[in-house]
């Protein structure tokens, strides 16, 4: 594992919809910046040719642009404890252009001053500061506490229009001006009075045209500030935006766009923030990014979506979706590595891989499926859900072709079916592995095989349909006899079993646990050959292998967990899915 | 379960790039080949410039007896007209024209009488500017002084005498309106009785005024007779300036 490649990473189908103003249009007005999991995504909005800046080593929690375009700004998350990266892109290389280390946990917010002389980066709760960067030097200037002691957790910063020395921030029960005294490397803030008002500001928008900046609150109402602290205006009076306004763009005329947590846009007229045009999404709106002026703009949702708004005249069109929450499973129908399944919270949904659009979603409402296959001929996808049944989609429609209720009592979670298409093997969270027999019309249990102790997660039928393999978390794997429906070996290991894998060859069997470990087994007599070190951080929760059973690359794309890895049918792609719902794809390079 | 879902495969997701069928051939008509040999069989040869040696008749098409002569066309049979609207013959009797009529006019002499009864003609008014003797007619070309010999030339146009003669005549008439809406409603004239009257009761007052005044005391020593005596020079003073209107005046109007 020590001279491993590095994975280059194809396409990813995803978008951090949680991300606040997690959406961007580069001034070039050509480009859409975003993040999937700790990537950032350049995609051409024309083209949708996507383009990664690799670089976060988790989770990207704020993006900001410079006015002239010259520079992405990203910060990320980390563990508790640890140091917080932002990293400045240049774009025109799309190269790394400084790594810039100060605050802990998470940065809550950058922004670009005008001239982009300075970044401005704000910590977030466990860190609570604010900082100053100098962008040339590639150095901070100086920092302070974002907020009083007294007062709450600050949630956003924003830069003057005009003045390289003046930027924002608000947060809860905070509302500061900061002016830079760069002579004497500090900042000064200056809290603007709001008396009685009390607010909890969520998003921040400083207007293009006029020294003022505008404020949303999560009461619903706008609070309008000007540069020298006046509290010039708040609104609407009445019919307040309901689940707080969670963001905000200024427009050159004056008007005002601003997203509602209840997932409406809409079109505000300045000082009384009266709604002029409103435009409903499916999900709060976190991030609204205009394009040039804003003669068009786009919203992004925190369930993932991306819509496009002409603003003259307000007509909205879908423009992305994916999964927004974890994905378990993927799979691929038999011989064509041209569409691949994956399923997710509610949904299950295939995709294109060659041009990531999505050809089919299934949903059912509340439940989770934890697991996906497709029959062998290609007529019929099974699915596995939390519920503890099995359900049979159609693959053309979508439409429902079987259940079998009560599959298993705690849920299904995970599933086989063999080559002739006539048994599924599914697997419960009690344990148990039950063989149904497919007919047209009736779907009966064949046989139980109660020996885990613990939740199946993943089954593998052999070639020839007469053993399976069944990993669990109780720590074995076994090995059943599909004639005589008994166990013919059991494999014991002191791990969290999350994968299992045959050799193309059948001799051997492949496991990946708790244990970061790689294990050959023999499947003869269930003896371990040998084990590998797989990863040096965490657990192993996906295997799969290809027909000639050799890899070794690495890839960092993913924030969070990675579900499930598959290797596409031609070998020739890579296809994870991480616990953000993201699906990213990788080039196999020794195809 | 409905039939046609058992025929749904999930390979048919797989977007299959649309081909485009090649265009059919042009269509070509199948007798385009006899048209062709038609138009060229039909076409005749040598019409515009003739054959280059004018063939021999063939000896059975010999020259016959007046061929070469000019033959009329065979009448053309109308039968076209019907024979009920056909007017009818002329009566041999009743339609018999006059005969024998003769005129007793000397021609001779009446013409000799009218040529010399007969007015000379006019000269032509003709405008000559050549030597060659080009000439013009004067009228029209707007060199003889036509305007100036006009009848009515220099005087005023008898339209404008017209629509001063209808102001002058309007405004008469609104005059005489005017006048005698104001005599509808106007004042009345004070008659001489009445004038008369109304004089002898204002001097009868003016009497009695005077006769009380005259009877006054002679020393005014308290406020009452000071009061007294102002009150009844003043109302005398009011009836003097009054009677004087009336007296001044020969005609007062009375506005009602």
């Amino acid at each position: 594992m020590s001279n491993v490649e590095t994975l280059e990473l194809q396409s990813a189908i995803g978008f951090e919809g949680k991300v606040p103003n997690g959406l961007r249009i580069h001034p070039d007005r050509m480009h859409m910046i975003y993040a999937i999991g700790c990537n950032l995504v350049i995609e051409n909005l024309q083209t949708r040719k996507q383009e990664f800046l690799i670089g976060h080593n988790n989770n990207v929690s704020c993006i900001a642009v410079s006015k002239s375009g010259r520079f992405i700004a990203s910060g990320q998350v980390t563990y508790m404890g640890f140091k917080a990266d932002i990293i400045i892109w240049d774009f025109a290389s799309r190269q790394l252009y400084a790594r810039l280390v100060l605050h802990k946990v998470k940065v809550q917010d950058l922004a670009f001053s005008p001239n982009d002389a300075y970044l401005f980066s704000l910590g977030g709760q466990d860190d609570g500061s604010v900082v100053v960067w100098n962008v040339a030097t590639k150095e901070s200037i100086c920092g302070s506490q974002a907020q009083h002691k007294s007062s709450g957790i600050t949630y956003c910063l924003a830069a003057s229009r005009n003045n390289d020395n003046l930027f924002f921030t608000a947060g809860n029960n905070t509302l500061r001006i900061w002016e830079l005294d760069l002579p004497n490397r500090k900042i000064r803030p200056l809290d603007v009075n709001l008396g009685q008002t009390k607010r909890i500001v969520k998003t921040i928008s400083s207007s293009d045209t006029e020294d003022v900046f505008f404020c949303g609150s999560t009461t619903g109402d706008i609070l309008q500030i000007g540069y020298q602290g006046q509290f010039k205006a708040i609104g609407p009076e009445k019919n307040k935006f309901s689940l707080g306004v969670t963001a905000l763009q200024c427009l050159k005329n004056g008007d005002i766009l601003a997203g509602s947590g209840d997932g409406k846009v809409f079109l505000l007229a300045p000082l009384t923030f009266k709604p002029k045009k409103t435009a409903e999404c499916d999900a709060e709106v976190t991030s609204l990014a205009l394009r040039g002026d804003g003669h068009m703009f786009f919203v992004g949702t925190a369930k993932s979506q991306i819509y496009k708004i002409q603003l003259s005249e307000w007509k909205q069109e879908l423009l992305n979706t994916c999964h927004n929450s974890v994905i378990n499973d993927i799979a691929f129908p038999f011989g064509t590595s041209e569409l691949f399944a994956t399923c997710s919270f509610e949904d299950i949904r295939v995709w294109h891989s060659a041009s990531s659009q999505e050809l089919l979603r299934i949903k059912v409402p509340n439940k989770t499926c934890t697991s996906i296959v497709f029959s062998r001929d290609g007529t019929s996808i099974i699915s596995g859900w939390d519920d503890g049944k099995i359900r049979a989609f159609y693959p053309e429609s979508g439409k429902l072709m079987y259940v079998i209720n009560d599959a298993h009592q705690r849920g299904v979670t995970s599933l086989a079916i063999t080559s002739d298409c006539r048994r599924i093997i599914s697997g419960g969270g009690e344990g148990q592995v039950r063989v149904w027999n497919i007919r047209p019309d009736s779907q009966t249990l064949e046989a139980t095989m109660k020996e885990h102790k613990n939740a199946v997660v993943q089954i593998k039928i052999n070639k020839s349909d007469s053993e399976c393999l069944s990993a669990s978390l109780d720590g074995t794997c076994i090995i059943w006899d599909l004639k005589r429906f008994k166990r013919s070996q059991v494999l014991f290991a002191n791990t969290l079993f999350q994968c299992i894998a045959y050799h193309p060859e059948e001799f051997h069997i492949l496991t990946g646990g708790s244990d970061r470990k790689i294990a050959y087994w023999e499947s003869y007599d269930g003896a371990q050959i040998r084990e590998l070190e797989a990863s040096k951080s965490g657990t192993i929760n996906g295997l799969d292998i290809d027909a000639t059973g050799e890899v070794e690359s690495v890839g960092f794309g993913h924030g969070g967990e990675v579900k499930k890895v598959k290797i596409c049918p031609n070998n020739r792609v890579i296809v994870s899915v991480g616990d953000d719902g993201s699906i990213l794809r990788w080039r196999l390079s020794s195809a | 379960m409905p039939s046609h879902n058992k025929d749904e495969s999930i390979y048919n997701l797989i977007p299959q790039e649309k081909v485009i069928p090649p265009k059919p051939p042009r269509y070509e008509s199948k007798f385009k080949e006899t048209a062709k040999d038609e138009l060229k069989n039909v076409k005749q040869d040598h019409r515009t410039m003739g054959y280059a040696k004018e063939p021999v008749p063939k000896p059975t098409d010999y020259l016959k007896a007046h061929q070469k002569e000019f033959k009329l066309p065979e009448p053309q049979t109308t039968g076209r007209i019907n024979e009920k609207i056909r007017p009818p013959v002329p009566d041999p009797v009743k339609d018999r024209p006059l005969l024998g009529i003769k005129t007793n006019k000397n021609f001779i002499s009446q013409n000799a009488v009218d040529t010399i009864m007969a007015v000379p003609k006019k000269p032509e008014k003709n405008l000559v500017d050549t030597r060659k003797g080009d000439k013009f007619p004067l009228d029209p070309s707007g060199l003889a002084p036509v305007y100036v010999k006009k009848k009515n030339f220099g005087s005023v146009p008898t339209y404008i005498i017209e629509r001063k003669e209808e102001t002058v005549r309007a405004k008469a008439e609104y005059e005489a309106y005017m006048e005698e809406y104001f005599k509808k409603g106007a004042l009345r004239t004070m008659t001489d009785d009445e004038r008369e009257s109304i004089l002898q009761g204002l001097k009868k007052n003016w009497d009695e005024l005077h006769h009380a005044f005259q009877s006054l005391s002679v020393v005014i020593d308290t406020i009452p007779k000071k009061m007294r005596k102002e009150k009844l020079e003043q109302d005398m003073k009011a009836l003097e300036k009054d009677i004087d209107l009336l007296q001044r005046h020969q005609f007062i109007y009375i506005a009602d």
